[in-house]
């Protein structure tokens, strides 16, 4: 490692460290490094542009934000989740069940965990309390928990950034998303499940079965957004990346047109919500094509395969200590920066090793869902405690059956890669 | 004068709410362009869906996302919009806080100008070189530099803003810590 290396380090920490946005600590600390290098300073910015203005799947990143916003303000998620309620609100602990398949139905539509919680997940939290059978920090964990979901089955905006930074193929990606998600699902039910026993949460009243075909019927339009956005993507019709513009053009119809919920004037509101989010992400994903083109240059990641690979570690310990490695960052860091930043150090390795980059990809991505609501630095409990006001320590309290389960889920990913690549593979992934 | 700087900052974002609605307008074209494409009446019926005069929309979306990009960071992203790790800065008195915040920003500002000069450097080159498309959009003249231009009006504008922030800090001292975040639609 070079002396130049660790000052742009050093820069880097101390500047994020005392609170600068991440974007500018990376921006600065690279150029301290190219002047220390002896190099111009103006590479960092010629970099930047060149490589912003050459990443096409990029694009994917602002119009899934919008698509995301569209729904939240449309009426499309109460209609989700009074068809959820129907089906699966008559179970023991059914406000739960009806929390997780909303966000299943949910995470085929939109790619953010965050415009999960926000926006579907508010709305059931509050149907949690109301009801009284449930305390307001279980509804607000188990919604949290549930929200990792959105971005493991496709679309995914995560997915997209591992996609850039990886150069693995997104379709692969979104496909290797499914059965994890689907899992997730699954085992946060089971959890639900078993506690919704032991603590006796009492029933809710089942709705009739005869009002099932009228709430499908309004929900309908929207339960076909998965399946149109899949359709699109995999039967050839668009790319990944417009994929995300039929997404929000779906919502946009779907809101405006169909359940007549939006307004001009909230539109304009969400055009300007989502411009200010893509420029502050899309400035971060900037910085981290500088920090990988330094990260590069100084041949960290090829030295450090080189030391693994020579310690002869097997890929499954690798695998493991990866993970591990990076549940402890998802603590502190947010996801964002964990794919752009730390994550490509760990590339090369998995090459050398011969491990899948989309098996790699999807487990990372998840890892990184979970960091989500990992404490202290969990961005979706300070989503939640920041649109319901639940206090943060309710939610930490219960949050932790939910994140054990979590991470065994990880963990069977990790020891079954298959879990992930059987749909790839079955699409004709040759990996 | 606050009056004044209101108003451009809601300028400032209907711009980015124009470029935000045209890049999702251009990608919806290009997607039923390509699907007119199939069908050979529509171009021989209305000559200007000819597939052919829209080879653009492709780089134009990419022109418009680093045109998003840096001007929405210089002048509608707020301080709280930005990914931080602020659980240092949260924690520590409100003197050190103002310190914090006054480093940061001067660093930052001093960072942008310092790199303003070798950057527009390199974009020297960019004044002649063509785009692959975009001229058939907006005429001959269109140089790379233009679309790179948005660079440097960033580098000056968030330097200004720091050297405003640091000056602001330095006087009334930081706001309260910063709320958690509201959390970003791309996690």
């Amino acid at each position: 490692m070079t002396v130049e290396f660790l000052l742009c380090l050093g820069t880097l920490f101390v500047l994020a460290g005392i609170g600068a946005p991440v974007a500018y600590a990376i921006l600065i600390a690279s150029l301290i490094y190219l002047a220390a290098a002896g190099q111009s300073v103006g590479i960092a910015g010629k970099t930047l542009m060149d490589g912003l203005y050459n990443s096409f799947i990029l694009l994917a990143v602002p119009l899934f934000i919008v698509a995301a916003n569209i729904m939240n303000a449309g009426t499309i998620s109460d209609r989700l989740l009074g068809f959820c309620v129907a089906v699966v609100g008559r179970f023991r602990g059914g406000l739960g069940h009806v929390n997780v398949v909303a966000s299943l139905i949910f995470s085929g539509m939109s790619g953010s965990a965050v415009a999960d919680a926000a926006g579907i997940g508010k709305i059931i939290i509050g149907m949690m309390t109301r009801s009284g059978h449930y305390t307001r920090g279980y509804a607000a964990a188990i919604t949290a928990a549930s929200a990792t979901i959105g971005p493991i089955i496709p679309p995914s905006i995560p997915m997209v950034l591992y996609a850039l930074v990886s150069n693995s193929s997104i379709g692969y990606l979104f496909l290797g998303g499914i059965v994890p998600g689907l899992l997730m699902g699954v085992v946060l039910m089971g959890v639900n499940t078993l506690i919704s026993h032991r603590r006796g949460f009492a029933l809710e009243a089942p709705v009739p079965l005869r009002e099932l075909p009228g709430r499908t019927a309004t929900a309908l339009p929207a339960l076909l957004m998965p399946a149109i956005l899949l359709y699109g993507i995999y039967g050839g019709v668009t790319t990944p990346t417009e994929a995300a513009a039929v997404a929000a053009a779906y919502a946009l119809i779907l809101a405006a047109l169909f359940y007549r919920a939006l307004s001009l004037r909230k539109l304009y509101e969400i055009l300007v919500e989502s411009a200010r989010s893509s420029a502050a992400v899309g400035l971060v994903i900037g910085g981290a094509l500088i920090l990988n083109y330094i990260v590069a240059s100084e041949n960290i990641p090829a030295a450090m395969a080189e030391q693994l690979v020579g310690l002869d570690i097997h890929p499954l310990a690798f695998l493991l200590s990866v993970n591990l490695i990076l549940l402890l960052l998802g603590c502190v860091l947010d996801a964002t920066t964990l794919i752009l930043v730390i994550i490509p150090l760990f590339l090369p390795t998995c090459r050398e090793l011969g491990i899948d980059l989309v098996h790699f990809g999807v487990v990372a991505v998840v890892n990184c869902m979970i960091g989500l609501i990992t404490p202290p630095y969990g961005i979706l409990l300070f989503v939640i405690n920041g649109v319901t006001r639940i206090p943060l320590a309710e939610i930490i309290r219960e949050i932790w059956p939910f994140l054990m389960v979590l991470i065994v889920a990880l963990l069977a990913l990790i020891l079954f890669p298959d879990l992930v690549l059987f749909l790839p593979r079955l699409f004709g992934y040759a990996g | 004068m606050g009056q004044v700087l209101t108003r451009l900052s809601r300028l400032a974002e209907a711009v980015a709410a124009v470029i935000m609605a045209a890049m999702f307008l251009t990608f919806v074209l290009q997607i039923a362009i390509r699907y007119s494409a199939r069908l050979e009446w529509i171009a021989a019926r209305f000559p200007f869906l000819e597939p052919t005069h829209f080879g653009w929309t492709l780089e134009f979306c990419l022109a418009l996302w680093v045109w998003l990009i840096f001007w929405g960071n210089a002048f509608v992203v707020r301080e709280q919009d930005h990914v931080t790790f602020d659980i240092i800065y949260n924690h520590v008195r409100p003197g050190i806080r103002k310190c914090f915040a006054i480093v940061a920003s001067v660093a930052i500002a001093v960072g942008l100008l310092w790199s303003f000069d070798p950057t527009w450097d390199r974009f020297h080159v960019l004044r002649i070189k063509k785009t692959a498309t975009l001229s058939a959009l907006f005429g001959d003249w269109i140089r790379m530099r233009d679309i790179y231009l948005i660079y440097a009006v960033f580098l000056i504008a968030v330097a200004l803003r720091y050297i405003w922030r640091a000056i602001h800090v330095f006087r009334n001292g930081t706001d309260t810590p910063m709320p958690n975040s509201d959390g970003r639609p791309d996690e």
